[in-house]
């Protein structure tokens, strides 16, 4: 049921079609896991509280620091040195306060991830790490729980969705471990990853539209271009294929 | 009618600002030799040793992803490769 009050504030998004009343309702009924509060996890964060979905929980273990605003544009001057899960609740729930913001300052490791991602409809995919997103991946795929990967480097980023049991998972494609390293970025790039991957959730939880599985989009923001490259899944995939792990 | 091999921008740096080479080969591997014959810089930026692509590189032949086994995937005229790089960042 909505109230009047989320019916004035969800007009717009409520006359397009494709959502209506009914999907209002569904996003509002949703939870929804974001994993990193930096340059992804910020857009999509506000993005997704300001359609609506009626319960985010953010993960990151980090505190804000100078050089993240160029970026992280949930996180201001005045918030250099706070936890960011608590700089970013505080902005998400002056935007709207009918959200509720959980907020979890730990490191997302393998014998904690299931425990972080429990009762969750989807799992955002904000890191910035790889490391970090395979055991997202891999606790999404053994969850059943949809999986909406965003990764950016300069002025470049990319973006799929993974539906498991269904289409090809992150680890797919996995060839080895790659070095880590600090990446340069600049925070247009996020913004419009970040903006797919919410663009993508709310999508999927209303059951519309033609989702971005089985395709890895990449965005060039210096030529404007998006290229789509087609990946299926890997029978011998060690996270959604033969080789994956037992209970 | 050559095969065409997409370069990433990180790489161009190796290939004289060139966004697209025309290489000729039967599998992306015949094709990737021949593009490291034009630009040796770039085996390094590619290849982690002989046959062996770095951990973070991609291939995909026509829009498609040629993992796994890419260096014997078979292309033939007109074929486009694209070699993108993994990212990481957030």
């Amino acid at each position: 049921m909505l109230t009047p009050s989320e019916r004035e504030r969800y007009d717009r998004q409520i006359m397009i079609g494709e959502i209506g009343e009914e999907g209002q309702k569904k996003l509002k009924g949703s939870r929804a896991a974001i994993a990193g509060a930096g340059g992804l996890g910020s857009p999509i964060a506000l993005y997704l509280t300001a359609a609506g979905i009626g319960r985010i929980r953010l993960i990151d273990h980090d505190r804000v620091a100078l050089s993240n605003l160029n970026r992280q544009i949930l996180h201001w001057e005045e918030d250099i040195g706070k936890k960011k899960v608590d700089s970013a609740r505080m902005k998400l729930k002056g935007l709207n306060s009918a959200v509720e913001v959980e907020t979890i300052a730990e490191t997302i490791m393998e014998d904690n991830v299931s425990d972080l991602l429990d009762r969750c409809d989807v799992i955002v995919d904000a890191m910035d790490n790889l490391p970090t997103r395979y055991l997202l991946n891999r606790c999404a795929v053994e969850k059943n729980v949809p999986f909406f990967h965003g990764a950016v480097r300069g002025f470049e980023g990319r973006a799929m969705t993974v539906i498991p049991g269904a289409t090809a998972c992150l680890r797919c494609l996995y060839r080895g471990p790659v070095p880590q390293e600090k990446f340069p970025v600049i925070g247009v790039t996020p913004a419009v990853i970040g903006s797919i991957q919410a663009t993508e959730v709310i999508k999927y939880l209303l059951g519309i539209g033609k989702l971005l599985t089985n395709r890895l989009l990449i965005y060039d923001g210096l030529t404007a271009t998006f290229t789509e490259f087609a990946v299926a899944r890997n029978s011998d995939c060690d996270h959604c294929g033969s080789f994956a792990r037992k209970e | 009618m050559p095969v065409r091999v997409h370069i990433h921008a990180t790489h161009r740096q190796f290939t004289s600002g060139q966004e697209a080479v025309p290489v000729e080969g039967k599998t992306v591997g015949e094709c990737l030799d021949q593009l490291i014959k034009q630009f040796p810089g770039l085996e390094k930026a590619l290849f982690a040793k002989k046959d062996k692509l770095l951990n973070n590189i991609e291939v995909y032949v026509n829009h498609a992803s040629a993992y796994p086994n890419e260096l014997v995937k078979p292309v033939q005229d007109g074929d486009e490769i694209h070699l993108i790089t993994m990212l990481a960042g957030g």
